[in-house]
């Protein structure tokens, strides 16, 4: 029997565990083929909503669903955390010591968390959206509560998950204050360690006249160092600072400790991938998808599900003895709203740089339809309009040692 | 003093300043920072970083399409006054 182990049953996890089951389904039911997940989590949130969670007060509690419902029936999950991944000897470790679980094929799907102890004074001082619902919840009772004086946003440090949430938690807090009437007495700053508002130039342009229309201050290039919760203050590496009365930074993030300090992992701890078909470095029966990759894209869900399209169609292949290989395109897509039911997406591959793409309605409807379709996604429901919205991008294939596109119509973003 | 390598080739922006910029949070007064890139907005954007962080750009070269940005750190401060 084939063992096929995935760990994390987050967005990638999810999508690479189903995609095994509907792919192997006749093997599984043989008994030729198990595909067994790892994940200590009850829940499975959808991450995207920590935004409307801390600035618009949605309900925290209606953007979670039990892990289980999210996984395939043929999928065995093991509702444990894994505390070792052992690729050399092929086996991986739950939570009860001693229980070893061998694999012949392993995916790793971590994602990846913030780590504000990376930075002196940043979790007295600071609170964020993007750990779980419960903290973006206090984010909005704070600014409920707040009646006028300085916030500051920003990036601490990098990398973090979704690139374009520093700059949409500004301007949701900007939409928030001017429907409060309070706008005013409201002063906001955004700082960055970039030299432009949005890290790649042509969204920047696209952002940086809204900042100026909507009297948004911007901090250029500051590379935060500390911040003492006692004067108010953050303070770059140079020595300059920044005082605020409320703090919303995105922290720096980190791996789980799994794979913080495995030997597959880099210095910082982000697991080596290779960038096409995310087997992980000198092994070719190990892959890694998502936030948990050392991969030079951004980190977010639409990158995790088309890699772990790839990984599920490239494992089922070489058990059922099929040559045809998918190759990841490199395709990231984040939405960043820009307030007042508008929105942009930064889209690109390994080989198409970003574009202007102005804030509309009709994106942020896109968008919307997004997070509704979501859970029916990670079941693997919507995979045709994936393949439909994604075309060329959604994966590269090789037939017979020759690299081609999939055939599917692209829908212009 | 140490020279830390960053490869950022075949990675288009934001991709070089972005490491450059993880980079330097690990880089102490005197190392020297090396990095590879094949996006040719390397040249303006580490000039312009090097400007507002007060580093010190020591030279860009270029060889078969490889723009190699060369920095010395210097203007972190040694003390945290917090
Ligand atoms: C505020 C915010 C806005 C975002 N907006 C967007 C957006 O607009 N578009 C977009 O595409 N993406 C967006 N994202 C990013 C997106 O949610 C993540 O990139 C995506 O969830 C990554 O998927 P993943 O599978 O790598 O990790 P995750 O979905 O985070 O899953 C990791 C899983 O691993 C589990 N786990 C952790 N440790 C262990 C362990 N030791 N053993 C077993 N299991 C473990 C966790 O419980 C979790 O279920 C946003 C994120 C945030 C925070």
């Amino acid at each position: 029997m084939k063992k096929i182990t995935v760990i994390g049953a987050g967005t990638g996890g999810a999508i690479v565990a189903n995609s095994l089951a509907r792919n192997l389904k006749k093997e599984i039911q043989k008994g030729q083929v198990q595909v067994t997940v790892f994940d200590g989590a009850k829940y499975h949130e959808f991450q995207p909503a920590y935004l409307g969670v801390a600035f618009r007060g949605s309900n925290k509690n209606a953007i979670k669903r039990p892990i289980r419902s999210l996984l395939h029936p043929d999928v065995k999950l093991i509702n444990e955390n894994c505390s070792e991944i052992n690729l050399a000897n092929e086996f991986v470790v739950g939570e009860k010591p001693g229980q070893r679980i061998d694999f012949d094929y392993i995916v790793i799907a971590l994602g990846c968390k913030p780590d504000p102890g990376q930075i002196p004074g940043l979790t007295e001082a600071n609170l964020d959206f993007h750990t779980n619902a419960q903290a973006s919840s206090i984010v909005y009772d704070r600014i409920s509560k707040f009646k006028g004086g300085k916030i500051v946003t920003g990036i601490t440090g990098l990398p973090y998950k979704c690139p374009p949430s520093p700059n949409e938690s500004t301007f949701l807090l900007h939409e928030f204050f001017t429907k409060k009437g309070i706008r005013d007495r409201v002063k906001l700053s955004f700082i960055t360690p970039y030299l432009r508002p949005y890290p790649a130039e042509p969204i920047s342009e696209v952002i940086e006249p809204l900042y100026k229309e909507r009297n948004i201050e911007t901090v250029l290039g500051f590379n935060v160092d500390s911040v003492d919760p006692v004067k108010k203050k953050v303070f770059s590496v140079e020595g300059e600072s920044v005082s605020y009365d409320e703090l919303f930074l995105v922290p720096p993030h980190a791996t789980p400790n799994v794979i913080r300090k495995a030997e597959f992992s880099d210095d910082e701890g982000w697991v080596v991938v290779d960038k096409r078909d995310l087997h992980v470095k000198n092994y070719d029966y190990a892959f890694a998808i998502g936030d948990n990759t050392n991969l030079p894209i951004s980190k977010a869900g639409v990158e995790a599900h088309l890699e772990g399209i790839v990984v599920a169609n490239n494992i089922s292949a070489e058990i059922k003895g099929i040559s045809e290989r998918y190759l990841f395109t490199g395709r990231f897509q984040c939405t960043m709203e820009t307030g007042f039911h508008k929105a942009t997406f930064v889209v690109g591959t390994y080989q198409k740089p970003v574009k202007k793409i102005y804030p509309s309605f009709a994106n942020y409807v896109k968008k919307k339809i997004m997070s509704k379709i979501y859970w029916n996604a990670e079941l693997g429901k919507c995979e045709w309009l994936f393949k439909l919205n994604f075309g060329k991008d959604y994966y590269d294939v090789i037939r017979d040692g020759k690299t081609a596109a999939p055939a599917a119509r692209a829908i212009p973003n | 003093m140490t020279t830390i390598t960053v490869d950022s080739r075949g990675t288009a922006c934001p991709g070089p300043i972005t490491d450059l910029i993880r980079a330097y949070r690990k880089a102490a007064n005197g190392d020297v920072i090396e990095l590879l890139a094949t996006d040719v907005g390397i040249k303006s954007d580490a000039k312009a970083w090097c400007d507002r962080t007060k580093n010190e750009l020591v030279n860009i070269t270029e060889s078969d399409g490889t723009y190699k940005t060369v920095i010395k750190i210097v203007s972190k401060r040694e003390n945290r006054d917090t």
